[in-house]
């Protein structure tokens, strides 16, 4: 079946919908117009950018651009997953959680693309690129979540910590408790759309497929497999992440260098 | 003073955002002894048990372990803390009371006593499957209590042991922790507790 391409006069028809929701935030003064005009304009930009970059890249599919382009990927979300934590961008959190993202994709990605699906191309960009993409938008936002969660939470109940630290503990014993909460917080949004899929919403991965003229068959197997490597990618670079950011941010005293924090 | 200090503070200096919380404080504690750390609010109390423990590091002046400056990680394997605000979480309360057990350096101790413990310091027994944060300021502080007794280190350290407590469980507190010949270092300005110690230092 052939896809449907959409002109850009159809896009622009689109947008014509967006004068209800419009309509309803002015009417109810919520102030989100100007938000919605500036978002509106932000997504047509970058996507349109992607587009363009994309094309160039699936058009050369050469595995180092795409490696470039993978590294950009893991930059942004680094930088991102910072700034949402509330933490600041400091050394000490910057290279660490960047190498966390970066170990954490890499595993899943050669896992998935070279052993599962055993792609005839090394990082082929056609699969690499939004596999990659997918995994790496979840793992910003379980990221931002398990790492927040992590340092304010062992902040807030520093007595706690140095109770333990005073019975005896080592640093990693008496950080535990706060690492378990961490990895719940992270972890449990993805499991809550794993037990939903399908039934709630029909996931993104699965309609883009069904929509390029894909079978539903093969499009639930890639779903399956994207929710799999989502779930695995996301622990995987919260552990890390905690994990690799807590050798540099305590001080010998094994007291948090609370200069990390934005509070 | 002490022939034979066990913790000395030698001209200790600290100071938090510009604010002096001590200045060249100097004491030693005698091993074996109940020695008590009397002042108001704000004199430091807490902020000395915290630079013995090696949560703080003295601006100036040296604190004194067995002769030796004080290596937090070495010191922490032979001490209990019970601070002011104990907050152990959402837990129950043996689960809670198990956690410093868990861990390698007390794995020694086992089968200890949770129950019977509690009850020699006023706690019913059944308050152990209450999650502990139910529990009202000077059950906890006993639950605390309870736990520093049963990790059976060399040297206490407790931060105003007997503020949440009345007369009868003050009684019952003291006959639990000061038996035996364990160093005790605790603050308070509780006078039936100071009554009870061996070496006052009064801090100003």
């Amino acid at each position: 079946m052939e896809i449907i391409n959409i002109t850009w006069l159809q896009l622009g028809l689109g947008f014509l919908i967006m004068l209800l929701p419009a309509w309803i935030l002015w009417r109810y003064q919520t102030g989100l117009n100007a938000k919605l005009l500036t978002s509106s304009l932000r997504m047509v930009l970058q996507l349109v950018f992607v587009g363009y970059y994309l094309e160039y890249l699936f058009k050369y599919d050469n595995p180092w651009i795409n490696a470039a382009w993978i590294l950009v990927m893991v930059v942004v979300a680094d930088y991102a997953t910072i700034d949402r934590s509330e933490l600041k961008r400091k050394f000490s959190v910057l290279v660490p959680i960047f190498i966390a993202t970066l170990l954490g994709i890499m595993i899943i990605d050669f896992f998935f693309l070279d052993f599962v699906i055993k792609l005839p191309k090394f990082l082929a960009a056609q699969y690499t690129i939004p596999i990659t993409g997918m995994v790496l938008g979840n793992c910003l936002r379980s990221n931002v979540i398990g790492i927040n969660a992590f340092y304010y939470r062992l902040d807030e109940h520093q007595e706690r910590y140095q109770f333990h630290l005073a019975c005896g503990a080592t640093r990693t014993e008496a950080l535990q408790p706060f690492i378990s909460v961490a990895l719940q917080k992270s972890a449990n949004p993805t499991l809550a759309t794993m037990a939903t899929i399908g039934l709630v919403s029909l996931p993104g991965m699965m309609t883009g497929q069904i929509l390029g003229g894909n079978s539903p068959l093969i499009a639930i197997k890639y779903q399956i497999m994207i929710m799999v490597a989502i779930f695995s990618g996301t622990v995987l670079s919260v552990f890390l992440g905690i994990l690799l950011t807590n050798r540099f941010v305590f001080k010998e005293t094994d007291m948090l260098d609370d200069s990390i924090l934005k509070k | 003073m002490a022939e034979n200090p066990y913790i000395a503070f030698k001209k200790v200096s600290i100071s938090f955002d510009g604010e002096v919380v001590l200045r060249d404080f100097s004491f030693e504690a005698p091993a074996g002894k109940h020695t008590v750390l009397k002042g108001e609010s704000g004199s430091g109390k807490s902020t000395i048990l915290k630079l013995l423990l090696g949560f703080l590091k003295p601006d100036q002046g040296s604190v004194m372990f067995k002769k030796r400056d004080v290596h937090p990680q070495r010191i922490r394997q032979r001490t209990a803390w019970l601070p002011q605000d104990l907050n152990l979480g959402d837990g129950l309360v043996h689960e809670v009371m198990q956690q410093p057990f868990s861990f390698k350096i007390n794995s020694s101790l086992d089968k200890v006593d949770f129950s019977g413990t509690l009850e020699a310091l006023g706690v019913p027994k059944a308050n152990l499957n209450k999650p502990f944060r139910d529990l009202s300021t000077g059950q906890r502080q006993r639950v605390g209590l309870a736990i520093c007794h049963l990790l059976d280190k060399p040297l206490l350290l407790l931060d105003e042991p007997t503020s949440a407590l009345d007369q009868v469980t003050k009684q019952k507190v003291a006959d639990v922790l000061l038996e035996g010949k364990r160093t005790i270092i605790s603050t308070s300005h509780d006078p039936f507790w100071v009554e009870l110690a061996d070496k006052v230092i009064q801090l100003d």
